[in-house]
């Protein structure tokens, strides 16, 4: 069979509104697994023991199921106990509390890699444990974890597709739908297979220039 | 006044400190003297609450740190200058001074940043006032960790052997900052390795031996025979000057 | 007559099921480790084109999601070649190709890991290269890469999951049909997860200690 990819281009329109869909559900699940993450990490590394234990559970748990369980738990699931809310915002949720337990691994080591020096010197001078948090502790944890966090977020671009199972027509939701009307599902997904690496690897050269903008005053004897 | 009164630390079965009583009045500059391990270091970190106390007593200004709702108003009061600078490496020298007074003391902004500008004018650093630490060096950086503290007004300033990650240039550049501090009246406790330095600055000499303080003299007594009768202080002197 | 009650046999089909997860990892994990390792060979002798191709294909498998590779191998490859691909071939091609890609990444920083004095000092010798990869790089590389290789396989577990889209009755699979026969979704999902979470803490445990193990062979024991 001959490898035409002329036959997509009518359907480039509906696929973009897939790929739109899929930026959608992205950013908000990196918004929520950034909220997310912060917060457990700040109860991992926290004085209290309890949230200790609890926000480790957390981290286990989500990272040792596959997605698509968890996707399927919160999908049929929730309806059961009467909260019916659609695929989308199903999604942003599932992707968001797996997500923060990766996101929340990362801050976590980026906390732990601080200076304890630093964050004396801040007890000292009299500021309040949320103050130091959040004007000390978080700034620099972020800054140096861009690039591991970088990867956690393409991994959610990747895990997206995950949302075509529960009838979320999102980039490959989208590409199946084409895949069944042209009859070409090599091309079809042969595309997508390229269009997802090559919006990962945008992503990664972004989140790269993301890293040098925010520690470009943190170079040894740069003035 | 800094008031300790039997004082006890220690780090598992290591004492560190055992039962230290020591008392600092406004305008004092008390040198901490004494080998490493002598327990200096801990003993201004228990003065500024970053350690625990297992028994004893300490108040800044009638305020006992080991109760945390009084800590607070005690580490107002104090200022510390660390050994290796500990500046927030992701703030600029005026953000670094001015962080404190903004948040703690409720100085708005632009006021708190133009005092710490004058504050880095007077160590010499008006023109690196925008730079992040790791463009500065590293006596460039302790000017900065001097400003920061003083920028809270403290009744007392804490040197935790501020000099002791320098080189001999910035250690000079550093010193005579200190000096000039001390003879504006500003009280200080003062943990070094620096001798000559603290003798000229000083008033008062305490010298700390494995935990314990065995003197604690007017700066002209301890470095006259009253002293040098101590063997241990002989010994620390002698040595420290061959060194 | 609906079944909507739990019955013993449904735990037989959960087991089964978690059989066919972990026959089909076992499987994979080994053929993609002959793979990755052969591709990072490739790259150790710098043959020419093969090793940009493969280093390009490693990168467009890590770089986009499974679920589009299985559906590309399971619905592409029959229409594209005119072949008949099962689930579980097309289960087996896709997951031994990704966990290729992932293997070869490690293998190739692994074998990055040991120092070029060594190599330089062993060529010096008049060892080929060959002997050079045998018996001086691959036992440091090996315990190099177990760590890494480890957290993979944990992750590749998981990845398993996704092969039940496209037909194999896997654990998850077992899930779908009993959660669409009973409508319990909580304790179908739950009890599939809490399978998942086991099968991948076994996966670790067993990685931690064969690291041990291979870890005392260069620890130092004293005179």
């Amino acid at each position: 069979m001959k490898f035409d990819l002329s036959i997509l281009a009518k359907h480039v329109p509906f696929l973009l509104e897939g790929a739109w869909l899929t930026f959608q559900t992205c950013l908000l699940a990196v918004l929520g697994s950034l909220i997310l993450g912060t917060l457990v990490a700040a109860a991992r590394t926290s004085a209290s023991p309890q949230l200790n234990r609890l926000s480790a559970v957390y981290v286990d748990i989500f990272r040792n199921i596959p997605f698509i369980v968890q996707l399927f738990f919160f999908y049929f699931g929730l309806p059961e106990i009467g909260i019916y809310i659609d695929a989308f915002t199903t999604g942003v949720i599932a992707m968001s509390i797996a997500g923060g337990a990766f996101t929340s691994d990362v801050i976590r080591s980026g906390i732990l890699a601080i200076d304890p020096g630093i964050i004396e010197a801040a007890q000292v001078s009299g500021l309040k444990k949320s103050t130091i948090f959040r004007k000390i502790v978080m700034p620099i944890a972020l800054r140096a974890s861009v690039r591991p966090l970088g990867s956690v977020f393409i991994n959610l671009i990747l895990t997206s597709s995950i949302l075509s199972t529960i009838t979320l027509n999102e980039l490959t939701g989208s590409a199946k739908i084409v895949a069944s009307q042209t009859f070409r599902p090599f091309e079809v997904y042969f595309v997508l297979l390229v269009a997802y690496a090559a919006l990962t690897w945008f992503v990664s050269i972004l989140i790269g220039m993301l890293h040098r903008y925010l520690n470009r005053n943190q170079a040894e004897g740069a003035v | 006044m800094i008031s300790i009164a039997g004082l006890r630390k220690s780090f598992g079965a290591a004492i560190v400190l055992n039962g230290i009583d020591l008392e600092i009045r406004q305008g004092e500059v008390v040198s901490v003297l004494g080998s490493s391990g002598s327990g200096k270091s801990t003993l201004i970190r228990c003065i500024n609450g970053l350690e625990k106390i297992d028994a004893g007593k300490i108040t800044v200004d009638n305020f006992d740190v080991s109760k945390p709702r009084e800590l607070s108003e005690a580490r107002k009061r104090s200022g510390t200058v660390f050994q290796l600078f500990n500046l927030y490496p992701h703030m600029t020298a005026v953000q670094n001074v001015a962080l404190a007074p903004v948040e703690v003391l409720k100085v708005p902004r632009k006021q708190a940043e133009a005092e710490a500008r004058e504050l880095l004018r007077s160590v010499g650093l008006s023109e690196r006032a925008d730079a992040y630490p790791a463009q500065l060096s590293g006596g460039q950086r302790q000017r900065v960790g001097i400003c920061r503290a003083l920028a809270m007004k403290p009744s007392y300033l804490l040197l935790d052997e501020v000099t002791s990650a320098l080189d001999p240039e910035m250690t000079a550049e550093v010193l005579s900052i200190l000096a000039n501090l001390a003879k504006g009246g500003t009280t200080m406790v003062f943990v070094t390795h620096e001798i000559e330095f603290a003798r000229s600055i000083s008033t008062r000499i305490a010298f700390l031996d494995k935990g314990q303080m065995i003197a604690d003299l007017p700066t002209k007594e301890f470095f006259s025979d009253k002293g040098m009768a101590l063997p241990r202080v002989a010994q620390f002197l002698s040595k420290m000057r061959k060194d | 007559m609906r079944y909507d009650q739990f019955t013993p046999y449904d735990l037989v089909l959960l087991l089964q099921g978690l059989g066919v997860s972990l026959a089909l990892f076992v499987s994979t994990t080994l053929i993609g480790l002959v793979i990755g390792t052969l591709w990072a060979v490739i790259r150790f002798y710098r043959v020419p084109v093969l090793a940009q191709m493969v280093a390009f294909l490693a990168e467009l498998l890590k770089n986009s999601p499974v679920l589009v590779q299985l559906f590309l191998v399971f619905f592409g490859l029959p229409a594209f070649l005119k072949i008949n691909v099962t689930p579980t071939e097309a289960a087996v091609i896709t997951l031994s190709g990704n966990s290729a890609a992932f293997i070869y990444v490690i293998a190739v920083s692994a074998i990055e890991s040991v120092g070029r004095d060594q190599i330089e000092a062993a060529r010096v010798f008049g060892l080929t290269r060959w002997q050079i990869l045998r018996r001086v790089i691959a036992p440091q590389a090996a315990a190099f890469a177990i760590g890494p290789l480890t957290g993979l396989l944990v992750n590749q577990l998981q990845v398993t999951s996704l092969i039940s889209v496209i037909g194999v009755m896997d654990l998850t699979k077992v899930g779908n049909i009993l959660n669409l026969r009973t409508l319990k979704p909580f304790v179908v999902w739950t009890v599939v997860g809490a399978l998942y979470y086991l099968a991948a803490k076994l996966v670790a445990h067993a990685g931690a200690r064969f690291e041990k193990r291979l870890r005392a062979h260069t620890a130092w024991k004293g005179l």
